[in-house]
């Protein structure tokens, strides 16, 4: 296990800059998982981590030892890529040993090590088998195995689920979990699903643009994003962002909303200055209420409802903007009725504009 | 009835092909059982001869046939051997890697396949006379082993079948560069080398033109040019060049019997994406 750590790191291809001075230090055993939109250089970044690509500037520190100018191998790091990148023409078992092979292993030693860690992934009747006679999920845990048999120092994983279906996915999830339990073993994680970032990492690195926007544990992202990017980027249904103007009096502070309607905020330090801000809500956190006598009430007409069984998750126009609730209640609505919800002051979000 | 009609000709085409396309190879081989007087005979005599021993025979008196027939084995084993060897070096070098001016070095050896080889014969001979391998047989196979059009068909080929993924993933797991042609490129495009290997082995076995101009020694002739060579407007032994003509077509025959399977994926590889 190894300790991987980013110093100043930046990356150009030509004249545009794709990684910009980024800083980043991942724990021994810790599970990070990097983030982002599609084009945030999420990739990139692994690829350097790997190996696989030279930084323009800065330094890759694994163990605290100046890894810049080492190949992939001498890092001892193992790739999972999105297209399983298994070799067609070797049965799995070769697929799995051929890393073994190069190093010089002998073949029983090889052949003890393989059944090892195709025991670890139950993929023990399929050894003779070729990538093309094995399923999505098969040939995504044979390309695990193969990273785990060679015991790395360091595991990368480049969205190795993108691939799979939905169902898949979420079994796969586990299974990537499950593994990391076991062998605790560094990890840095590539994707650019949420869900899958969160549920799986001790700690989730948000990219936008080449730029790291946020580092924090999936709680803290959920609760205290750091700006509008993060903050619509984690949770789903997506927080609603609506434009306001924050206002003091005396110690109270009010969000002032296009609508006119007003919404108390609890004081916090890192609250901007009063003036034009972007207001956050998430849907789960707007709750349904009924009568008078409720603090921080919005009310608007029911836009659309999407059932999805446990919850009703609605569309409230409200000022011109569209509102996202989740309503747990299933309360009985038709379109176009009138509604109130409320939001509680300290799950009300606050940016800058 | 209506719908055996249209198999029906299509079988009768395809049989009309067959047999023009078969007609000459047959007539080589019947005519090379005949004496010089019956194949000038009217009617041309179309069935087998009893002439076959003795067309050998002169066969063997006008030229050293088997050694004439090694020469063109080894000359054509040596060369596709070659071809298929730098030929997927090269396209590996322009598939793999990423090097200033590699785009002009590839477009500027593509546009070479266009210039007629005709074009190329005087240069191509002042060269060889230059190294001094005039009148070998290394002139014949080697210049070509490295070629446009191995290099560019192999390419493409790579372009298709391989992903960067799979270099990546043999990168780390710590293959050399040449561990990574060797044990992961060269397994996955096993048919373009196929299709590299026909394409070139017909090539240099039927070169006339090459061995034409650099070979002068009647020991290092090969068939297209020994069987040339005794060719004369008198009296030429026609039995005996037909039967060494049909005899020269045999390794052909048997190699695409056995090999015409991997032949027909070879050459129809690409052209539809599995």
């Amino acid at each position: 296990m190894a300790s991987v750590e980013l110093k100043n790191l930046s990356k150009s291809f030509g004249e545009v800059e794709v990684l910009h001075q980024l800083n980043l230090t991942v724990e021994e055993g810790e599970f990070v998982a990097l983030v982002g939109p599609s084009g945030c250089g999420k990739s990139t970044l692994l690829r350097i981590i790997a190996g696989l690509e030279e930084a323009t500037s800065g330094e890759v520190l694994m163990d605290d030892k100046w890894v810049n100018d080492l190949t992939p191998r001498e890092r001892n790091i193992a790739v999972v890529f999105q297209s399983y990148a298994l070799y067609p023409h070797m049965t799995v078992e070769e697929n799995m040993g051929f890393n073994l092979r190069i190093s010089g292993l002998s073949k029983p030693d090889i052949k003890q090590r393989v059944s090892e860690a195709a025991d670890i992934l139950d993929l023990g009747d399929l050894m003779k088998r070729k990538p093309s006679q094995l399923s999505g999920g098969q040939r995504q845990r044979v390309a695990m195995g193969r990273a785990l048999v060679r015991n790395p120092d360091t595991f990368l994983f480049d969205e190795p689920l993108s691939n799979l279906d939905a169902k898949l996915r979420v079994q796969m999830r586990e299974e990537i979990k499950r593994l990391h339990q076991r062998v605790r073993t560094t990890s840095i994680y590539v994707t650019h699903d949420q869900i899958e970032a969160m549920t799986l990492a001790d700690r989730v690195v948000i990219m936008k643009d080449g730029r790291i926007q946020q580092i924090g544990t999936p709680t803290e992202l959920y609760k205290n994003p750091a700006n509008v990017f993060v903050a619509a980027f984690i949770g789903s249904p997506s927080m609603n962002l609506l434009d306001g103007r924050l206002e003091s009096k005396g110690k109270n502070k009010t969000l002032v909303l296009a609508d006119g309607s007003n919404l108390s905020v609890n004081t916090k330090p890192d609250l901007p200055a009063d003036g034009d801000v972007v207001v956050g809500l998430r849907p789960e956190h707007l709750k349904l209420v009924q009568g008078k006598g409720t603090k921080n009430v919005l009310s608007g007409s029911v836009d659309l409802i999407e059932p999805t069984g446990a919850q009703n998750h609605l569309k409230i126009s409200l000022a011109g903007q569209s509102l996202a609730v989740v309503d747990s209640s299933l309360a009985p609505l038709a379109l176009d009725d009138t509604i109130k919800v409320t939001i509680a002051p300290e799950q009300i979000h606050v940016f800058a504009k | 009835m209506k719908r055996l009609l249209p198999k029906i000709s299509l079988h009768t085409v395809m049989i009309i092909g067959v047999l023009v396309t078969i007609f000459p190879f047959v007539w080589v081989a019947l005519m090379g059982t005949h004496s010089r007087s019956d194949i000038f005979s009217s009617p041309p005599p179309f069935y087998v001869g009893d002439n076959l021993l003795v067309n050998y025979e002169k066969l063997l008196e006008v030229m050293p046939f088997w050694t004439v027939l090694f020469n063109s084995l080894y000359v054509s084993v040596l060369g596709t051997a070659g071809a298929v060897l730098f030929c997927s070096m090269c396209a590996y070098g322009f598939f793999a890697y990423d090097f200033k001016g590699k785009n002009i070095v590839f477009g500027v050896m593509i546009a070479s396949m266009m210039v007629p080889p005709i074009l190329t014969i005087i240069p191509s001979f002042l060269t060889i006379k230059f190294l001094g391998i005039l009148d070998t047989h290394f002139a014949l196979w080697f210049p070509g082993v490295a070629n446009a059009f191995g290099i560019f068909l192999i390419r493409q080929y790579m372009v298709n079948s391989i992903t960067r993924d799979l270099l990546d993933a043999a990168k780390v797991d710590g293959a050399s560069d040449f561990r990574i042609y060797w044990s992961v490129v060269l397994p996955l495009i096993k048919p373009a080398l196929a299709t590299l290997a026909i394409v070139m082995f017909i090539g240099l076995w039927n070169n006339f033109l090459s061995p034409l101009i650099l070979i002068s020694s009647p020991e290092k002739y090969v068939l297209t040019l020994a069987l040339r060579s005794v060719q004369s407007v008198a009296n030429s032994p026609w039995g005996a060049i037909m039967l060494g003509t049909f005899l020269s077509m045999v390794p052909l025959l048997l190699a695409f019997m056995f090999f015409s399977k991997q032949m027909m994926a070879g050459l129809t590889a690409g052209a539809v994406k599995g």
